[in-house]
């Protein structure tokens, strides 16, 4: 079980690596430069030539510079974590960790931009405003309920890809996850019953894509720190005005308006599906008890989940996911958005459609199934390379056809695209480590191990 | 399948119709803090909804399914003394359970509502509701309704 001391360690180790290597990601050159001569092509006076081009067909900037493969990870830094409103300087380490992962596994060259701004409109703006130096728009960590009136809006209004990890990302993993769960407890998505405890952006986000994908809604309970959601809750109205999209949850899901405690909503139930409260005993045991036989349970609490895995367990879970790493099935957005991101620009996609979520979803779950499903096994890790430039190719693909893509390529040239691209970026990390540009670990250095 | 039915209040109505009468004025209360809501609003509204079922010239009526109150609209009509039309329907209350909105329930409560009221005697309807209230003034204006008179407020000064 993991402790308090291990968490510690990683801080210490988080504050000092930060100090000594002063950031996570840089830039580095594409091109040769031999000599200063080469900047009269690679800049002034040869770029002219380039910038006239784009002027007469800006979409020649995906061709003749890098935006092609340039996401903005743009936040206001006002829900980091669990820290919360720390402000966008504080965000900025977090923002590189995000850009570290998107180029190390997706190949993605992501740009830290937390930005400061005092209102939904302005945040808005400035998005807006980048639009031309960026292929494409990671929110991130922005407070809910605003989040999703900023991605709903930006969606549609920018040209390239919008993505706010923390709705679309981790319903997406809850999803691939889910999918393999229910197919190793003898489940059907579209008549399981599905319990999410929690009703902030990720089991928000979590609920709209599951009944996207085919569960039914009036089966489905969501549950706030104030009870079960329903159309005709006490506090309906002030939901309307205050989180339309968990009003617009409160009407669709609990046709049968199951009111008191989690309990008495895990009644019958298939599924549990917590993002609520740091646990570990947040949930209890008798509560998993009153579900269905062989219940799918989802602790997706972090640090410290609802509640400990093996406790859930000897509940009766059948299967159990946390958002850990050191337990079995960790429902890690990692393993989605960078492959799913790199197959949204190397189809020049113009949006991420939740059907394109769904499909990344899917892929995750059938690349878990073809490694052996198992109650220990049901959605990749980061280790698994090859799920990446999967996951790219069906969302390529799904994009061109929904009629989303700028460009048109085959699954297997999407595989291979996504694939050489991320290799490269492996390549690159690993060559830098070689050659000490990038210089060992300090713990690593004393301990001579870095040599 | 029960049938869905917009008829006259009757007193087994009035628990429900009093609950969604106080929704109405706390969703008023979401607007403008000058319509906070006080704590014993469902024995008012009770009592409330019972006198105006009892008046010749007051009309509560209700959409209902079976035993259950999906909406409630409260109505009298008025006289203006020194105006013609001289005689006016006027909402005072009006909520749909949030589940039944966007259904054309609201409208056809709307429409009973004029009709009884100008077999009443009005020759026009009004509606009353917190002019911040958004909600109410789309609502109305998306069916021909035009702003008519204004209230304007103030707090009490003495504190200032």
């Amino acid at each position: 079980m993991p402790t308090e001391e291990g968490q510690d360690e990683a801080s210490r180790k988080a504050l000092e690596y930060s100090a000594f290597y002063r950031g996570k990601i840089g830039t580095v050159p594409k091109v040769p430069v031999k000599s200063l001569d080469d900047f009269s092509v690679w800049y002034t006076p040869g770029v002219a030539a380039v910038s006239t081009a784009i002027e007469k067909n800006p979409g020649l900037s995906f061709d003749y510079t890098n935006r092609w493969n340039t996401v903005a990870v743009l936040t206001d830094g006002s829900r980091v974590l669990g820290l919360g409103d720390i402000g966008p300087e504080a965000s900025l380490p977090v923002m590189e960790g995000k850009a570290l992962i998107y180029k190390y596994l997706g190949g993605v060259d992501a740009v830290p931009v937390p930005i400061r701004v005092s209102s939904e409109e302005q945040f808005i703006a400035v998005a807006e405003a980048l639009e031309p130096g960026f292929g494409g728009i990671n929110l991130e960590d922005i407070a809910s309920p605003r989040c999703f009136d900023i991605l709903e809006r930006l969606r549609g209004k920018m040209k390239i890809p919008v993505w706010h990890d923390d709705q679309q990302g981790t319903a997406g993993v809850i999803l691939a996850a889910l999918y393999n769960a229910l197919e190793l407890t003898g489940r059907d998505l579209r008549n399981a019953r599905i319990v999410l405890f929690g009703a902030g952006a990720a089991n928000i986000a979590a609920a709209r894509l599951l009944i996207e994908a085919g569960a039914p809604a009036g089966e489905m309970i969501l549950m706030d720190s104030k009870g079960t959601l329903h159309s005709e809750r006490e506090d309906i109205d002030q939901l309307l005005m205050r989180n339309r999209w968990k009003y617009e949850m409160a009407l669709k899901t609990n046709s049968s308006k199951v009111q008191g405690s989690l309990k008495d909503a895990l009644k019958g139930a298939d599924v549990l599906v917590a993002a609520a409260t740091p646990g570990p005993h947040v949930i209890k045991r008798d509560e998993i008890s009153s579900m269905n036989p062989d219940p799918v349970v989802f602790l997706l609490s972090n640090p410290v989940p609802e509640m400990w895995p093996d406790e859930a367990v000897n509940a009766g879970a059948a299967v159990v996911a946390t958002g850990r790493s050191d337990f079995a099935n960790q429902v890690n957005n990692s393993v989605l958005f960078p492959g799913l991101f790199r197959g949204a620009l190397d189809v020049r996609a113009r949006n991420i459609s939740d059907t394109m979520v769904i499909a990344a979803a899917r892929e995750l779950a059938n690349f878990a199934r073809a490694k052996g499903l198992s109650k220990t096994n049901i959605i990749p890790t980061m280790l698994d390379w090859d799920v990446f430039p999967s996951v790219a190719a069906v969302v390529g693909e799904q994009a061109q056809r929904e009629g989303l893509a700028g460009k048109s390529l085959s699954r297997s040239e999407l595989f291979a695209e996504a694939q050489r691209i991320i290799q490269q970026s492996r390549n690159l990390a690993s060559i830098l480590i070689e050659k000490g540009i990038i210089p060992p670990l300090p713990d690593d250095r004393l301990a001579g191990r870095g040599d | 399948m029960k049938e869905l039915v917009i008829r006259e209040a009757e007193e087994r109505d009035i628990d429900q119709a009093a609950d969604l009468t106080v929704r109405m004025k706390k969703l008023n209360g979401e607007f403008d803090p000058l319509f906070k809501v006080v704590d014993d609003a469902k024995e008012r509204a009770e009592r409330y909804l019972r006198a105006s079922m009892g008046s010749a010239d007051r009309l509560v009526l209700v959409a209902a399914k079976g035993p259950k109150v999906l909406g409630v609209l409260r109505a009298e009509v008025e006289v203006r003394l020194f105006y013609q039309p001289s005689k006016e329907g006027r909402i005072t209350d009006f909520y749909v359970l949030p589940e039944w909105r966007r259904r054309a329930l609201g409208d056809d409560m709307l429409q009973h509502a004029s009709e009884r009221l100008k077999k009443m005697g009005a020759e026009m309807i009004v509606a009353d509701f917190p002019a911040r209230n958004e909600i109410a003034t789309g609502f109305y204006t998306k069916r021909g309704f035009r702003p008519l008179v204004n209230t304007f407020a103030i707090e009490d000064q003495r504190d200032r």
